[in-house]
């Protein structure tokens, strides 16, 4: 019993030569069909499709060369493959070639050796099977390729929504270099609502689809978090604890986080998992790098999470280059990589506008037309030296709305909360959901944070703001997140409330702290000290007079009121 | 890629040999069941030694027995990292994560 029982056509004309072949096949186990011309055989061929043909060459009304022919052009027609073997006496030896030449497989010369035919068939038995397994196997690869193809259309369709649809920012440029149909680092740039600008790289392990799925919930938060003026660890933070709900313990990302603050002229680097982040003067000098300091997002648990970053102030026009590893990995053809200095070079030789353009020029060189092993990106932001009266401006787009009734909101914050708590972002929230509050989110975040943040660091914390004043935003920073962690006891309230004045809606905005206060008067005294906005050191409240009807100071300093008109 | 499994009282050490990666996934999982299921294994070591690359599914494969051994409360430590290994483990922070050993 052979493994595969094959249907046969025998085409013979003469009886007993088909009888002869009949009782040989059939003992193999085959089933057999018989022709008595080719015409016949074309007949049975097109109602049974058997899986092999004997053939006699010899026959009436149409021999065995033309029928060979006519199938062999059925089934190339069909892209199908029978195998045909020709039965003819040695002779005959010009219709052997001819019928081979018509496409033929093979032949036995008459009279048929039993042995011979038998062996034959059993070969060609083999051969069917192999081809049946070959069309199955093909048949499944073109599944899973279409499979792939439609996974591969989503997974960069998501990724193409996640970066595009978004404010392109003058500040900041990228390139992405997949190393398959789509890169599975994730790019991202945006302001906080005060206008400092957030960036962020994340490369997560794998590329595709799986890579794109952990890319949803990271640029989810990226945007999200920022639009609410969260600060980058908090992001960071969230975008850890959010990866761990649903990732697999061997998946992770690889994420850096970064804040340029135009108007401090401070540059925060958060980087777990990822190469270095570059800063960089305009001769390409390098200022500074932040190395990874952490573990990528997605492995540790909360309790174990460490939101340290570093901060450097800057004092002129620099950029900022964050890369994925896929640049620094890039082999070329006898495995030489990109070094940092060639980088550096390159930045030194160009200018500004045609940074990304040559770096780019540069990694398809070295690549040389081979495809990146990979997923390459870099951003490359530019840190400038201006200085601004207003950080930004409200939506112009939005008509403003007056607000009937009035809204009130108070709240008050202990030592112990003041720690850990983002105090200003969730606030801006709750005011955004007021549709006449709304368009004037940039200035209401900038009224609450610097008045929050006055009655924190100077208030509770007794900051010295001359730090400020001579340039060390960074040791500032430092000495606030000393006090911060030794605050025992104090309170901020806040209150909030809209109300309409002669038909003119407006915000009151009052914070007090529990602090000993200072001495207003002098600020009152001389307008022109609250005017300057050209000096760290009290431009925060000079901002916020400009935007404001009017800023007074109540108590013993430790209370203030700002009245914003809508 | 070359595992080589040493046992020793109360711990295992799986020595790694060649290239890490993603194709080192079976291998890798079958060396470390054994360690697992002995119940006198508390701490198995995996020397990446003679590592020669390692990339981020590797570090992947690291965590998911990390998380499987800490469940049994075994504990998991890489030992004799150089070179381009170290580099990688070090960019990720794994020192933070994994005891390290000379």
């Amino acid at each position: 019993m052979p493994l595969h029982a094959l249907k046969i056509l025998i085409v013979d004309d003469t009886p007993a030569n088909a009888r002869l072949v009949e009782t040989v096949v059939s003992r193999m186990g085959h089933a057999t069909l018989i022709a008595e011309n080719g015409q016949q055989a074309l007949d049975l061929f097109e109602a049974h499709e058997p899986d092999l043909v004997l053939m006699d060459v010899m026959m009436p009304i149409m021999d065995g060369i033309a029928a060979t022919k006519a199938l062999r052009q059925r089934l190339q027609a069909a892209q199908r493959w029978v195998p045909i073997l020709l039965l003819s006496a040695l002779d005959d030896i010009t219709d052997i070639v001819r019928g081979l030449e018509a496409g033929a497989d093979d032949y036995v010369v008459k009279p048929v050796n039993i042995q011979l035919l038998k062996a034959k068939v059993q070969n060609f038995t083999h051969q069917i099977e192999m081809q049946e397994q070959i069309l199955q196997h093909t048949a499944e690869l073109e599944k899973w390729r279409e499979q792939a193809q439609a996974q591969t259309e989503l997974g960069s369709h998501i990724m193409d929504r996640l970066v595009s649809d978004r404010d392109t920012h003058a500040m900041v440029g990228q390139l992405n270099i997949p190393a398959e149909d789509f890169s599975g680092d994730l790019v991202c740039s945006a302001h906080t609502p005060d206008g400092i600008l957030h960036l962020l790289l994340a490369d997560a392990t794998g590329h595709g689809l799986p890579a794109a799925l952990t890319a949803i919930p990271i640029a989810h938060a990226f945007y999200r978090m920022t639009g609410k003026g969260f600060p980058i660890t908090s992001i960071a933070k969230e975008m850890n604890q959010k990866l761990r709900q649903f990732l697999p313990p061997d998946r992770f990302v690889a994420v850096t986080l970064a804040a340029i603050n135009v108007e401090d002229q401070t540059i925060e680097v958060w980087n777990g998992g990822n190469p270095s982040a570059l800063l960089i003067d305009e001769s390409g000098k390098l200022l500074k790098e932040w190395g990874s300091t952490h573990p990528p997002l997605g492995i540790l648990p909360e309790a174990n999470f460490s939101e340290h970053f570093e901060v450097v102030g800057y004092q002129d026009n620099c950029h900022l280059l964050i890369c994925s590893d896929g640049l620094w990995e890039a082999e070329d053809q006898s495995g030489r990589r990109i070094d940092r200095d060639r980088v550096l070079q390159l930045l030194a030789a160009t200018s500004k506008d045609t940074h990304l353009a040559a770096l780019q020029a540069m990694i398809g060189h070295h690549l040389a037309g081979k495809p990146a092993q990979d997923d390459i990106s870099c951003l490359l932001a530019w840190a400038p030296v201006e200085q601004r009266d207003l950080p930004r401006v409200d939506d112009q787009g939005t008509p403003h709305l007056q607000h009937s009734g009035e809204w009130n909101f108070a709240v008050c914050y202990w030592a112990e909360d003041l720690k850990y708590l983002d105090v200003v972002p969730p606030l801006l929230d709750l005011m955004c959901q007021i549709h006449a509050l709304k368009p004037h989110k940039g200035s209401m975040f900038i009224i609450l944070s610097e008045l929050f943040n006055n009655a924190l660091d100077h208030g509770l914390l007794g900051l010295d703001s001359s730090l400020k004043l001579s340039g060390d935003f960074v040791q500032y920073l430092q000495h606030r997140e000393e006090r911060l962690g030794q605050l025992n006891n104090g309170r901020i309230s806040i209150t909030l409330r809209l109300h309409n004045i002669d038909g003119q809606s407006v915000l009151d905005v009052t914070v007090a702290d529990s602090g000993p206060g200072f001495d207003y008067s002098r600020y009152l005294d001389n307008e022109e000290l609250l005017h300057q906005t050209d000096r760290p050191h009290g431009r925060g409240i000079g901002l916020v007079r400009k935007l404001c009807d009017h800023l007074r100071y109540a108590g013993n300093g430790n209370q203030v009121s700002a009245r914003f008109l809508l | 890629m070359q595992i080589s499994t040493r046992n020793t009282d109360h711990q295992a050490t799986l020595t790694l040999q060649g290239r890490f990666d993603f194709h080192t996934h079976r291998d890798f999982r079958t060396a470390y069941e054994q360690p697992l299921d002995d119940s006198k294994i508390k701490e198995i070591v995996i020397d990446l030694g003679g590592v020669e690359y390692l990339d981020s599914s590797a570090l992947g494969m690291l965590l998911l027995l990390r998380e499987r051994a800490e469940s049994l409360g075994k504990t998991v430590s890489l030992a004799k990292m150089q070179g381009t290994v170290k580099q990688v483990l070090d960019v990720a922070n794994f020192d933070k994560i994994f005891p390290m050993k000379a």
